[in-house]
Order: C-alpha cells, then sequence, then structure tokens
C-alpha cells in the first residue's frame, strides 16, 4: 500500500485528520490536472472546477476498496468530473486524458483563489445547512462546537454536514445543465 | 469559498456512505424474491414443474436467463466503481447469447416444417412479452439503485448492465410459470422481452446514473 492508499483507507474508516492529509496530498496534483486541461477559462473558472472535483471525490469515496490502487479510481473520477464540468463552462474539452502521470502539481496562485461557485451553491442551501458548512470551512469550528452554537447534538451535526454536502452536489448537477 | 476551507469543512464530514455491492445484494434478492411471489400468486407455477426439470430443453430456459442475469449483475458491479469503465468485460455475454443462438437455430432444424409455426408462436407470447418485462421493474430498480450510490463513469452500459440482470432474473421467475419449453419459444420471446427491457434500462442509465 503506497501512501494515498493508507490515507484514504484511514480516512473512510473515520480518522479526519488523515482525510485532511489525504485531501491536502492530492489537491495540487488535481488543480494541475484541471489546469492543464482548461488553463483557457482562468485561474478562478479552474479552481470552481477543482473544489467540484473534490466533492465529488468526497461524495464517492466509499466506491474506493481498500486494497486497491487509489491512483486509477481518482483519476477515473477527476477524469469524469473535469469532463463534465469543463463543458458546462463551455470550455473545448480534450476527452484524452488518460494519463496524468506527467501533469504537474500545482499550487494555488500567489493571490490565494477565492472560488465563488460553491459559495453561491452554499448560499442556496438552508440557513442552517449552510452556516454548518460555512462554521466548520471557513471559521474553522469543530463539529462540537458547532453543536453547541445550534444546538445540536454531535450526531446530528455529522449527519446535517454529510446532507448538506450531498445537496451541494445535487445543486451542482442541477445548475450545470 | 477557498479550496483550503473546503477541505476543512469535507474532512469534518466522517459519514461514509454504504458501498453499491453491499446495497445490491439484499435488494436483489427481495426483488427476485417478489417477482416469484408474483409469478407464484398471480400467474402460478406451472403444473408439471418437478418433471419438467427432467427435461434438458426446459432446463435451459432458467440456465440462460439466469447466465444472463448473474453477468449483467457482475458487470453492473464492475461498473459502479469509476475505474471500472476499463476494466469490464462484456465478451463472457457471448457465451450465453451463442448458446441461445445455436439451440434457436438447432431446435428449427428438428422440429418437422408443420410445427415450427406452433411452436414459434406458442400459446403465451403475449403473456410472456407483457409479463416479463413487468416482473423487470423490481429487480432493475434494485441495480438501478445500488448503482446510483456507487460513481460509475458510463452511464449507459451501466443501465444496460442493470437492464440485462434485472431482466434475466425476471424471465428466470417468469419460466416457473411458463410451459413452452420449445428454444423456437423461449429463444424469441424471453429474448425479445429482455431485449426490450436492456434497451429501456439503457436509455434510463443515462439519466438517472449521472452524478
Amino acid at each position: 500500500m503506497d501512501d494515498w492508499s493508507s490515507l484514504l483507507a484511514e480516512a473512510n474508516a473515520g480518522d479526519s485528520r488523515a482525510y485532511t492529509a489525504f485531501l491536502r496530498t492530492i489537491t495540487p496534483v488535481l488543480r494541475g490536472i484541471v489546469r492543464a486541461r482548461g488553463g483557457g477559462l482562468g485561474e478562478a473558472v479552474c479552481e470552481d472546477v477543482l473544489q467540484e472535483v473534490l466533492l465529488a471525490v468526497h461524495l464517492k469515496r466509499h466506491t474506493w476498496q481498500v486494497g486497491s490502487p487509489v491512483r486509477p479510481w481518482l483519476y477515473a473520477i477527476v477524469r469524469y468530473k473535469v469532463v463534465d464540468a469543463l463543458r458546462a463552462r463551455g470550455g473545448k474539452v480534450e476527452v484524452q486524458i488518460e494519463d496524468f502521470g506527467d501533469v504537474l502539481a500545482a499550487e494555488p496562485g500567489p493571490d490565494p483563489t477565492e472560488a465563488a461557485d460553491m459559495a453561491k451553491m452554499i448560499g442556496l442551501l438552508d440557513d442552517r445547512s449552510g452556516r454548518l458548512v460555512r462554521m466548520i470551512g471557513i471559521e474553522g469550528a469543530s463539529v462540537a462546537e458547532v453543536g453547541k452554537a445550534l444546538n445540536m447534538t454531535e450526531g446530528a451535526v455529522r449527519v446535517a454536514l454529510h446532507r448538506a454536502f450531498k445537496t451541494l452536489a445535487d445543486l451542482r448537477e442541477r445548475h450545470i445543465r | 469559498m477557498k479550496t483550503e476551507d473546503l477541505i476543512a469543512a469535507l474532512a469534518a464530514d466522517t459519514v461514509t456512505d454504504t458501498p453499491p455491492r453491499a446495497i445490491l445484494w439484499p435488494a436483489l434478492v427481495f426483488a427476485i424474491a417478489a417477482a416469484v411471489l408474483v409469478v407464484w400468486g398471480l400467474l402460478g407455477l406451472r403444473a408439471d414443474l418437478v418433471q419438467s426439470l427432467a427435461n434438458p430443453m426446459s432446463v435451459m430456459r432458467y440456465v440462460l436467463t439466469g447466465a444472463f442475469g448473474a453477468l449483467g449483475v457482475r458487470l453492473a458491479l464492475v461498473l459502479a466503481r469509476p475505474e471500472g469503465r476499463g476494466s469490464a468485460r462484456l465478451w463472457p455475454l457471448v457465451v450465453p447469447a451463442a448458446a441461445a443462438l445455436a439451440m434457436l437455430v438447432w431446435a428449427y432444424a428438428s422440429t418437422p416444417g408443420e410445427g415450427r409455426q406452433m411452436a414459434l408462436v406458442g400459446k403465451t407470447m403475449t403473456t410472456c412479452l407483457v409479463m416479463i418485462p413487468l416482473l423487470s421493474v423490481l429487480p432493475v430498480a434494485a441495480i438501478l439503485f445500488s448503482l446510483r450510490r456507487g460513481a460509475t463513469t458510463t452511464p449507459a452500459l451501466a443501465g444496460f448492465a442493470a437492464g440485462l440482470g434485472g431482466s434475466g432474473f425476471a424471465a428466470m421467475a417468469y419460466a416457473l410459470y411458463c410451459t413452452e419449453d420449445s428454444p423456437l419459444f423461449y429463444v424469441t420471446w424471453y429474448g425479445l422481452a429482455i431485449g426490450g427491457v436492456t434497451v429501456a434500462t439503457t436509455l434510463i442509465g443515462t439519466r438517472v446514473l449521472r452524478w
């Protein structure tokens, strides 16, 4: 098992620190892929697409089987989503993204890119779900702190958070078609 | 929202969904059981069911439909994974398809000329063409449901697999009622029913299996 496999295995077992590490590891690689394919659309759009891909990876992470290699699994999701997302934005897509091996990892631009689409989608969530995602993501609150602030149990916060991400993906689907 | 913030939010969500495989088996077993019960309750099992199992031509109905059912479900499970598109193999389907065609040709050659028409049309063609698609609804829905939990990167092919698997098992249940044991009948009409359901489900797949 390589580092990606062990991180994802621990993440799927519920270890959120391993999951953070996994997402941070793959993000520059995915950003490189998105820019290589949709560079003509500008960095901000690419960052939107990247976030869409990350959301998809997140919601489909249970389809990875422990013991199978992560990269083919991950790149299949990325290929599917990037083609979809770039096409939806009117970009001419090169569909032949078979080999990602030569793509260089990319760090965010000097001015940390503030992607707009995800924020817009979060705005379409119901108030509580939107607050929840913002508190944890932007304000860095823990699940326990959110529970206290919104008067919910930790279990309820986790369920609501998961549901919020699923809704975001659905909203995304409806908006780009 | 910054990507780093999104990562923080995603990482806090420790709920993972059930893998498609774990959903498929219970859902499919339930759906097939329901199909068998409908056949039993609505149509009735064929009176000579036990004796018919001694007739290889009759038993082949279960073997062929069961083979399409099992291969379809297996294909669906491979395609439920995003990278499954690359490792999915369609050629095993050739085996039951070739066997069915061979039996059709053999039955045509060995049935006397005046009996062919009767064997082909049978007495229950309409029932067959109506009931197999109806019985397919639950098994197909069960497979599509678990595919939606998966992440197929080829919605049409996954829909095809769901249709073939679900209607294969539905036809297998229908065979418990059906007394037409000539391959001229069942290869033709079971085949048409399974084919129709599979085409329809392929189209449905392109819509409901996108994500």
